[in-house]
């Protein structure tokens, strides 16, 4: 099943987005471009600035480091340089993790990550920020046992039934198959790491590339997220031209 | 980081002009809240508050840690209310702004202060170790009422929150996991909920549950805090304006009304997520609830 997703539905943000997909529910809000404070204005770029808030309890450095992360790779999308001088204020609030997640004992901030970066893109797209491309980012897990099948964009559950597991990768993709971002976790070697990549970038982009061979197939497998991604932005279109269809 | 936009000179006048003419700008009566919309989450303890535009995320966590040194009997309760730039670019992470510390101050006089939670009811070892329940109140849509809100979203998670279970054996205590005992309810004294009056023309006009636009008209707010019993929690007061000791009697039989109101509300829609979680009608023979 994919990703659900919400547009559009706070009113006091310029964009906002609101993201689920196993089990993983983000609300993400962008307001820009506005006034920036004059100790981070830039006289030739926007300022991008990055909030992830906890479910629970304060900010930590986890959360630091996904903002870190979220940052240098949406100030690589965004036409910074066509807003000189504002401020992109994106704020990334987690609603609900799955059950699973505090007992996986992996790594959560990359379990989290690519459903952070979607939501963050989605929030992008519906305020309207121009943007020199799109972002679609995949989770895969490869797990510890021989021959194990790595496991494409897993829930919580899944991860908790493959534990142990080796190693987990987050990839992001741009629109044109540039790899924007990869975060990788645990031991593999490049042959791996290689084909976790491949199996990412055939989900994250559509059309072109190598073929998924049969043993990859994974259960319950979602569909192209660049093509996802497409119906949302279509349905978004649809909704916003909806007066000049009407008559 | 801008500020918040002020109403204008001329909306300022249309505002307080209709309120003259006994008009809202959005047509409402004077003693009437938005449409009031609550959902849960999947999870227990999170509650999902709509108050017209408005929206508030209220969310319980639980822990398990010392108690403090003074106080060996009681669990540790705290409420965290933090505003992000999500419902206003004005609200900066990390500076408070006057609203959010009012905001905290009055959650933390009305539900905690107010013994609406039996903290003794958290502890598990006196003196060793105790459950820390923790609100976190998450402002995601902000177009005032932002007090009212909040105290309704703490309030139903509190109530829809469960505990896992523990078994005290001598000085060792074990946590049950939700597969091992069904959670159990907290224990809730009583049911503290705000209501909050704007007062305009010297305390002539009293509106009940303003929007963002009229609380920046407002010369000052009143806010109440009852329990469903009728009795006042507490009553604060901001802003210059005096308000006659009749008014102010007024105001709290309003508050009364509309908490019984708002009491109700939470309560039927607690029940029907019950029943949705009841799917096969065991819940009753799962509870390890003590009857009272």
């Amino acid at each position: 099943m994919g990703p659900e997703v919400v547009l559009s539905h706070l009113h006091r943000a310029d964009g906002s987005a609101t993201y689920t997909h196993n089990g993983y529910c983000v609300i993400g809000s962008v307001n820009g471009p506005i006034e920036v404070l004059r100790k981070d204005e830039q006289p030739e770029e926007a300022t991008v600035e990055v909030n992830v808030r906890p479910a629970a309890g304060v900010g930590s450095p986890k959360e630091r480091h996904l903002e870190t992360l979220l940052h240098n790779t949406l100030r690589s999308i965004i036409l910074t340089r066509s807003i000189p001088r504002t401020l992109v204020q994106i704020t990334l609030q987690i609603r609900s993790l799955p059950e699973e997640d505090s007992v996986l004992g992996v790594n959560t901030s990359l379990t989290l990550l690519p459903h952070l970066l979607n939501t963050s893109l989605l929030a992008l797209l519906s305020a309207s920020i121009p943007l020199s491309t799109i972002l679609t980012s995949v989770l895969i897990a490869i797990p510890s046992s021989k021959n194990a099948i790595p496991l494409l964009s897993p829930t919580a559950k899944d991860l908790l039934r493959a534990k142990p597991l080796r190693s987990l990768h987050v990839f992001a993709f741009s629109g044109d198959r540039k790899l924007l971002l990869n975060e990788s976790y645990g031991s593999f070697g490049y042959e791996e790491w290689d084909d976790a990549c491949e199996m990412a970038e055939e989900v994250c982009c559509k059309e072109g590339g190598v073929e998924l061979s049969e043993g990859m197939e994974v259960e319950g497998q979602q569909g192209n997220l660049e093509e996802w991604l497409r119906q949302v932005v279509k349905r978004k279109v649809e909704r916003e031209q909806r007066w000049r269809t009407a008559d | 980081m801008p500020r918040e936009v002020e109403v204008s000179v001329n909306e300022r006048a249309f505002i307080q002009q209709a309120l003259q003419e006994n008009v809202r700008l959005d047509g409402r009566a004077f003693d009437a809240f938005r449409p009031l919309e609550l959902t849960f989450g999947d999870e227990y303890g999170v509650a999902d508050v709509q108050l017209g535009k408005t929206r508030v995320i209220a969310r319980i966590s639980v822990d398990v840690t010392a108690p403090l040194p003074e106080r060996k009997f009681d669990g540790i309760f705290q409420i965290v209310a933090e505003f992000s730039p999500m419902a206003s670019p004005a609200f900066e992470v990390g500076r408070p702004t006057d609203a959010e510390v009012i905001l905290s101050r009055i959650l933390e006089k009305a539900i905690r202060r107010s013994n609406a939670l039996d903290t003794e009811s958290l502890c598990i070892i006196a003196g060793l170790k105790c459950f820390a329940l923790r609100a976190d109140v998450h402002i995601i849509d902000h177009d005032g009422g932002l007090i009212d809100a909040s105290c309704i979203a703490v309030m139903a998670a509190l109530q829809h929150f469960r505990r896992p279970d523990v078994v005290v054996e001598g000085e060792k205590a074990t946590i049950l996991s939700v597969r091992e005992r069904e959670p159990i309810p907290l224990s809730i004294l009583h049911q503290p909920l705000c209501v909050t009056f704007s007062c305009y023309e010297d305390g002539e006009r009293i509106l009940i549950d303003a929007n963002l636009a009229e609380e920046q008209v407002r010369q000052e707010e009143v806010i109440v805090t009852m329990n469903r019993h009728g009795e006042v929690c507490q009553v604060a007061k901001y802003g210059g304006a005096t308000v006659e000791p009749l008014a102010l009697l007024n105001c709290i039989n309003m508050a009364s009304q509309k908490v019984k109101e708002i009491s109700k509300f939470i309560q039927t829609k607690l029940e029907e997520d019950a029943k949705k979680r009841d799917a096969g009608g065991l819940m009753a023979e799962l509870s390890a609830e003590n009857e009272r």
